[in-house]
């Protein structure tokens, strides 16, 4: 690297230099090896960055356009596809029966606890009242209500059955249950359940994957025949409707979490899982090649390996 | 209103897939959202700047938006999709033929990986130079800065990427 002329021929291949300096330095370069050198290898660069392949689809240009000229809200398609409406209503009611589900069943769950704790306080007071009453017998104390709940007196002999071993620490008065007190009460199992859910739910997402991925691999290698590959596509096509309400839970779910490489690939699986699912029992050869297709141009099948491996190291 | 639509579409029919594989370059490899990046350039200069700008100007105008969109979407997430990147570098567009496939793979990866080494400016600079063809002039107007650092950003990113690619090539070559 002893001549200093480098820069001068990156402006040269570039057509910046003026004319004359254009020619001396083209003089130069007949005698100076070095600079050859580094004029070749510019260019060599110059062919490798420029041949780099477009990746876009034109159908996706076509779509971009008329968002763009149809004048949408954001060019970022929320949904990059386009379904039949009876699905997306059906695919909707199962998205929000599923959301309500998981809202209340914890809730339910806890309530159903409380209850339960309710009645058997209730039946702990029922238990305790009639002792201060005829049971206890004559000592002076039965008739003064005031009194009789705040005697430590033993509990007759008659319901030894029905005691409840927390509450015969505590006085009975202690036990009201306050609402306050029943959310207090369960308010660490709540939050046991929301760290079960979210690990299930990276289990889940793994599994999923997994799952795809076999589905897709099984689907690419369905056999085409020239009336159609109906018996063949019985099986993918009975997967593929399983998998589509689950990937629809998980990707919302990857979506509130802020996990946008799982929601990505999620979305990218959904119109696949769909069209499969969508797949009539005839299929023609092409539709099922369209999907194929499409499969492969997205790496999908990577991508579920690479993510469910990942995702399975993750959860180890 | 029409003309002005049916220019507008001329102009992104002509310069779509150029300015995804800009982004894409200088994203490293995203191509989705690259894509998005493109739409959402464009979808700025036909709300905003279509009826006022000069459309000889536009296709800088794209550019420069196309570059700060990139940018901030880098800065924003480079953390949450280092994993999808490590994964888009290894998935790329397959072709048939596997071993076609493959070379078209390496060839891209090698570029991404070489354009990631360069700093933002050098890299914005070298492809609009080497992909897009644009004049030293035309790459200052897009970047907003003078012809003199456009010049110096280009040759030291040639530099740089000679250097590395020679001790790549060294490499391959003492391991084989």
């Amino acid at each position: 690297m002893n001549c200093d002329c480098t820069e001068k021929i990156s402006s040269l291949i570039d057509g910046e230099l003026s004319p004359a300096e254009a020619n001396e330095l083209e003089h130069h370069l007949l005698t100076c090896s070095e600079c050859q050198e580094a004029k070749a290898d510019f260019l060599n660069l110059r062919s490798r960055i420029a041949e780099f392949p477009v990746s876009f689809k034109p159908v996706s240009q076509r779509e971009a356009l008329e968002r763009i000229l149809g004048k949408q809200k954001s060019a970022r398609p929320v949904w990059r596809w386009v379904f039949n409406p009876a699905v997306a209503a059906v695919a909707s009611l199962l998205i929000v029966g599923a959301v309500i589900a998981l809202l209340i069943y914890p809730k339910l769950k806890s309530s159903q606890v409380a209850n339960r704790e309710i009645a058997t306080v209730n039946s702990n007071r029922n238990n305790q009242t009639p002792k201060s009453g005829p049971a206890t017998g004559g000592n002076g104390q039965l008739n003064n209500p005031k009194t009789a709940p705040q005697k430590k007196s033993p509990p007759p002999a008659g319901t030894e059955k029905n005691k409840v071993v927390p509450n015969k620490k505590r006085p009975p008065l202690a036990f009201e249950p306050q609402p306050d007190n029943i959310a207090l009460n369960n308010s660490q199992p709540d939050g046991e359940a929301e760290r079960v859910r979210s690990a299930d739910a990276e289990t889940m997402t793994a599994i999923h994957f997994q799952k795809s991925e076999l589905l897709l691999r099984s689907f690419r290698n369905v056999r085409l025949s020239k009336t159609g590959a109906s018996s063949e596509l019985e099986y993918e096509r009975k997967l593929a409707q399983k998998l589509i309400y689950q990937n629809m839970m998980l990707r919302r779910e990857a979506d509130a979490s802020g996990d946008a490489q799982v929601a990505s690939l999620l979305e990218s699986l959904e119109p696949i899982l769909l069209d499969i699912a969508n797949l009539p029992a005839n299929a023609r050869s092409a539709d099922v090649k369209t999907i194929k297709d499409r499969v492969e141009r997205k790496n999908i099948v990577a991508l579920l390996q690479v993510n469910s491996t990942a995702l399975a190291r993750a959860l180890d | 209103m029409a003309s002005h639509d049916e220019e507008f579409t001329m102009l992104f029919q002509e310069f779509y897939p150029s300015l995804c594989r800009f982004l894409e370059c200088l994203l490293g490899g995203r191509v989705e959202l690259a894509q998005d990046l493109a739409q959402e350039s464009f979808l700025q200069l036909h709300r905003t700047a279509w009826e006022t700008l000069p459309h000889e100007q536009a296709r800088f105008w794209l550019y420069r938006v196309a570059r700060n969109f990139a940018i901030n979407e880098f800065r924003k997430s480079h953390t949450r999709y280092r994993l999808f990147d490590r994964v888009v570098e290894v998935m790329t567009p397959r072709s048939r033929n596997p071993e076609e496939e493959y070379e078209t793979t390496e060839r891209k990866n090698l570029v991404l990986t070489m354009l990631r080494t360069l700093p933002e400016d050098q890299r914005v600079a070298l492809l609009l130079r080497e992909q897009e063809e644009l004049s030293y002039k035309d790459i200052s107007q897009v970047l907003n800065v003078s012809e003199s650092k456009v010049k110096v950003d280009i040759f030291r990113a040639r530099a740089a990427l000679r250097e590395r690619w020679s001790k790549k090539a060294k490499s391959y070559g003492a391991g084989a």
